[in-house]
């Protein structure tokens, strides 16, 4: 009887509550950006800012903002890219220029009155020193346009990022930011930000096309077209011939596929001769990438003459211990960056050739982006950051690191 | 009083500061929110405060709630929702299944049993999908999505219902029926309920099942309203799970608590983790005030069983007695 | 009428000789049996040419270097499992939380650093001390409170960032030397950790064995009331044991935050059950007293010859961890059939 009096008690004060929230309101949480005194004015004043954006730096000294001014070539869609061999660039059209043949659905209109104060929601994937870094580099943009910036981290959890994502829609800012933490589950959360009414910018992770019909663009960094870049160069030093075996990130997402099958599909055109040995994810530890290759080292011998890692830094360091105890640091390493460790190693000769990737600049750049779109511009689909592949001849114009 | 509804008194209290203090906290949306997201653990919360309660440990539950996700979405193509819904979470109880034959019938050690488990099936799920994780992008799948997600009275969204509805369900399972009260008793002490007539081998088999059972639910559901299933759904839930049933009251040990304490648990977790969002606060926040509440926990509890074992077997009269005789 | 007597006596059976030669095998032998299967197995692999350069010195190097990081953090995990406390799940943070304060400590110099990141890890092993072996607090959980508490203080002290040893070095010579934990080899062949594991084995093995400590563990791990009642100091006995386990969680952390050298948040996670896995496949049961050093040695072996055999094969990742958990299953539950089958009571 006890315990029955103790549930109905419960379920009152439940309803209680319930009632109380109902009756609170449908309280919508401020609208986003404080009163503007007069339209024109004030988005000529945010125009105005452009250039003092435009100058500012990263950590690194190098500027945090590069717009690019060549398009990137996008070779027309095959009619069905699954259906072609793995090898074949155009098998991996769908995930390398995802936005670039977008939908858009219900996109809302800029209302063209400028940047300044503006109230965004900058969603990233998870914790990590890159994402502070990311953050960082966005938060000097907003600064600049005195924008209110608010960002939120799920820690790599999808029911917290989904979690932020109503709690933003809730917020009603101008503009939300958004790292999907996984290509597959950004439909439906792009789907819910653009059925909300509110502006949405991917960026960071390349995701599903269907997710790219939903928002307004997409930035981020080049990965597939810098990794065929890097892979070129690399097997020019190899003389496009060996058998080579690849280091993957992490399964599920578009670095798993561009850091591996960007390079393979780009050799099998360019140094037919190049072979693929082995690959796998063995996570990024380095005691188990050590592991891995130095079991790689006792299994393919000398036929192994190079390896290509989705990271610089914890992958690199443990490649490069595998190498050293087992006497071949004539392998040939390249690894997408660019870390502090990944640097180092470039600096001491160890590894051959980093990407660059600007981690305070990808923030940034969504940020601009937002900034443009409000400024009533014309957004491109796609927008990438800077590629560059540093080698020991320009490896310390990248320090001091920006994380 | 204080030591039985220490629970629920918690979730008051943080619920009252989160409503006085945080801002927008206080409003139906953001209420709604809370109840979503708790939705998915809860559910699963049940069945692993089930086998808890049977003295047992169910660790495999993260993985499962990921590969019935993923098998409830990766089939949908070929059988449709109506199809594969039933195979994930028959594919659940499978799993709790073979753990809890492993437990009850090979007498290993839950622990073991369902760590390797974990380890078997997250290679099962790279396996099956190849590494990629699954998207449904279709109509019908974004209709099925919404539906699940549609407020239709206030804080209730239709897959909240089914996980209120399973933990009414429970809870007066557990405590009101004789096979409820068994599970406690198996949990309490093995061998007196042995002795007693209670087939505890089947009962802790069936605990396994029900925490497959739920897990799977919990996963899949969880999948179709994101109409998405990641390689990593569930990895976060264990360790939340864990903590929720520990600070809700049931012990490691078996035998006492509860499946509503359970909820309200994660009900107070997830109202103080959301609070912790409104503020504005990193993670680091998160992470270092969830192990605060739970060292509290314990150390409650631990102290309380201390301060007993000291005094336990004294008898405050004769001590008294032979202070007074030698006059000390 | 006596020697009737006698003749029954004789004829009466006894358990132990009802045991099967299969059981007999694997527990005298223990986990270096399965140790041994796979060795064999890895040769006979060789010998039909499926894989190749198994048996060579190389390899074998390979496989030790490979899990000496796990070995040395699981000596420490072996006397808190042995003590009938399962497992110290604040190991991981603890190897992050003294990786960290040793970069930062690098300032005032090499040895400097390493001290106080002993005393930091001791710390953290003294509040699990306190808590679990006065206070009898639940050990997974309050470890695993303890990994989240410690987890916040890093991230909250260092603001989310990580810290590179050579920036925060006092000198070239600290910085050098703290790469050098794992880097330095003697005769370019056997790495430090290598070492360390070995003395920590030899070291360990002593203590479990030989000492009165060691003896009192197994009581405290088996019965921990008769202990009590037998006039043990059970308090200090299993705050020893947790002591150990987070100087070895220290050694671990600083090794692993010079390999990657960084120090950061996320160093040394996952260790808190690979190390379980380790310590239960070498023959330790959890519910504790039951096990020996070297059976800890041969568990992690045998984690390093798996994981060698399933890359020479060409095993890809994710079908090496469904491989892997049906073998920790298996071996585990054979050692647990053994023990039943001998009339011991199991886990």
């Amino acid at each position: 009887m006890k315990k029955l009096s103790t549930i109905v008690f419960y379920l009152i004060m439940a309803l209680a509550v319930t009632g109380l929230a109902f009756a609170g309101g449908e309280q919508e949480a401020e609208s986003g950006a404080a009163q503007e005194p007069a339209k024109e004015s004030s988005l000529e004043a945010s125009l105005a800012l452009d250039d003092e954006v435009l100058a500012l730096k990263a950590a690194d000294g190098q500027p945090l903002i590069v717009l690019q001014k060549e398009q990137r070539e996008v070779p027309p869609r095959p009619a069905d890219p699954e259906a072609l061999p793995e090898d074949d660039p155009l098998h991996w059209w769908d995930i390398e220029f995802a936005g670039w043949n977008a939908n858009k659905k219900n996109i809302p209109e800029s209302p063209k009155d400028g940047a300044i104060g503006k109230k965004i929601i900058f969603i990233v994937h998870g914790d990590h020193p890159w994402t502070t870094a990311c953050t960082l580099g966005a938060q000097k943009v907003a600064d600049v346009y005195d924008m209110e910036f608010k960002p939120m981290s799920p820690n790599w959890d999808l029911a917290v990022q989904n979690q932020m994502i109503d709690q933003a829609i809730n917020e009603r800012p101008d503009m939300i930011l958004l790292i999907p933490i996984d290509a597959k589950t950004a439909p439906q959360q792009a789907r819910k930000i653009n059925q909300a009414g509110i502006p949405l910018i991917l960026f960071n992770t390349l995701t599903d096309a269907a997710a790219m019909d939903y928002c307004i663009t997409w930035t981020g960094p080049d990965d597939f077209g810098q990794f065929r870049m890097l892979s070129r160069v690399w097997a020019d030093k190899l003389g496009k011939k060996g058998g080579v075996a690849y280091v993957q990130h992490n399964p599920g997402g578009s670095p798993y596929f561009a850091r591996c099958w960007g390079p393979i599909s780009e050799l099998s055109g360019y140094a037919p001769d190049i072979y693929t040995l082995d690959k796998q994810a063995p996570g990024f530890e380095a005691d188990k990438t050590m592991q891995l290759v130095s079991d790689w080292l006792t299994r393919f011998g000398d036929e192994l003459v190079g390896i290509c890692a989705a990271d610089d830094s914890a992958q690199a360091l443990g490649i490069f211990e595998a190498l050293k105890k087992a006497g071949r640091e004539d392998v040939l390493v390249i690894a997408a960056g660019n870390s502090k460790q990944g640097m180092d190693l470039v600096k001491e000769g160890k590894l051959y050739a980093i990407t660059y990737q600007t981690a305070e600049g990808d923030g940034a750049l969504a940020v601009k982006t937002a900034a443009d779109w409000f400024n009533g511009k014309e957004i491109e689909p796609v927008r990438y950051l800077p590629k560059h592949i540093i080698t020991k001849a320009d490896v310390e114009e990248f320090y001091p690191p920006q994380w | 009083m204080i030591d039985r509804y220490r629970i629920f008194l918690l979730f008051i209290v943080v619920f009252l500061f989160m409503a006085i203090f945080a801002p927008r906290f206080f409003n139906v949306f953001n209420l709604t929110t809370i109840m979503r997201t708790m939705a998915m653990n809860a559910v699963v919360a049940i069945g692993f405060t089930i086998v808890l309660i049977c003295g047992e440990l169910d660790l495999s539950i993260g993985t499962i709630i990921t590969f019935s996700g993923v098998v409830g979405l990766g089939l949908k193509e070929y059988l449709g929702y109506g199809g594969s819904v039933p195979i994930a979470i028959l594919t659940g109880c499978g799993i709790g299944l073979i753990n809890g034959l492993l437990v009850a019938k090979a007498k290993i050690n839950s622990f073991i049993v369902t760590l390797g488990m974990m380890t078997i099936l997250q290679g099962a799920i790279y396996t099956a999908t190849g590494g990629n994780s699954i998207s449904l992008s279709t109509e019908d799948a974004f209709a099925v999505s919404d539906w699940l997600s549609k407020m239709i009275l206030p804080l209730i969204t239709p897959r909240v219902l089914i996980t209120i509805g399973f933990i009414v369900f429970f809870t007066l399972f557990m405590r009101r029926t004789r096979m409820g009260r068994n599970f406690y008793m198996v949990g309490g002490n093995t061998q007196t309920a042995w002795l007693a007539g209670v087939n505890t081998d089947g009962y802790k088999i069936v605990a396994f099942i029900i925490s497959g059972f739920t897990a799977a639910l919990g996963g899949v559901l969880f999948a179709m309203e994101g109409s998405a299933a990641t390689l990593k759904l569930g990895d976060t839930s264990l360790m939340y799970i864990v903590s929720a049933t520990i600070i809700g009251g049931t012990a490691m040990s078996g035998g006492k608590g509860g499946v509503f304490r359970t909820f309200i648990a994660i009900l107070m977790l997830d109202v103080l983790y959301n609070g912790i969002i409104l503020f504005g606060l990193g993670n680091e926040v998160k992470i270092f005030i969830a192990g605060l509440i739970l060292a509290t926990v314990v150390m409650y509890e631990a102290y309380a069983a201390y301060k007993h074992d000291k005094i336990v077997g004294q008898r405050a009269e004769l001590l008294k007695e032979l202070n007074t005789k030698h006059g000390k | 009428m006596m020697q009737t007597v006698q003749k029954e006596s004789t004829q009466i059976e006894t358990r132990l000789r009802t045991q099967s030669t299969f059981n007999r095998i694997f527990s005298t032998l223990g986990v270096y049996g399965v140790a041994v299967l796979f060795l064999l197995l890895g040769i006979i692999l060789q010998i039909s040419g499926v894989i190749n350069n198994f048996l060579t010195a190389q390899n074998m190097l390979n496989i030790i270097d490979a899990v000496s990081l796990l070995g040395i953090v699981a000596m420490g995990m072996a006397f808190v499992t042995y003590s009938g406390h399962y497992a110290d799940l604040s190991v991981p943070t603890t190897m992050a939380l003294t990786g960290i304060v040793c970069v930062e400590m690098l300032k005032y110099g090499f040895f400097p650093a390493v001290i106080i990141s002993f005393i930091v890890g001791l710390l953290v092993g003294g509040i699990n001390a306190v808590a679990i072996g006065k206070f009898k607090a639940n050990p997974i959980i309050w470890t695993l409170a303890v990994n989240y508490v410690s987890m916040g203080v890093i991230r909250l002290v260092w603001v989310n960032k990580q810290i590179y040893p050579d920036l925060k070095a006092s000198s070239v010579k600290a910085s050098v030397l703290f790469d050098n934990i794992y880097r330095f080899r003697f005769f370019d062949k056997i790495a430090l950790p290598m070492v360390f594991l070995i003395i920590l084995v030899i070291v360990c093995h002593f203590i479990l064995q030989r000492t009165k400590f060691g003896v009192q563990l197994k009581l405290t791990g088996s019965a921990r009331n008769v202990a009590k009642f037998s006039g043990v100091n059970v308090e200090r006995v299993i705050s020893i044991a947790f002591l150990l386990c987070a100087a070895t969680a220290t050694l671990g952390g600083l090794t692993v935050t010079s390999l990657s050298k960084v120090g950061a948040w996320y160093n040394g996670a996952g260790y808190d059950f690979k190390a379980v896995t380790a310590v239960v496949i070498g023959g330790m049961t959890l519910a504790g007293g039951r096990g020996s050093i070297i059976g800890v040695l041969g568990g992690v072996l045998i984690i390093g010859l798996m994981n060698n055999i399933m890359t020479l094969l060409g095993i890809g990742t994710f079908s090496q961890d469904m491989i892997r958990g049906a073998i920790f299953i298996l071996v585990v539950g054979l050692n647990a059939k053994s023990l039943r089958s001998q009339g011991r009571d199991d886990a």
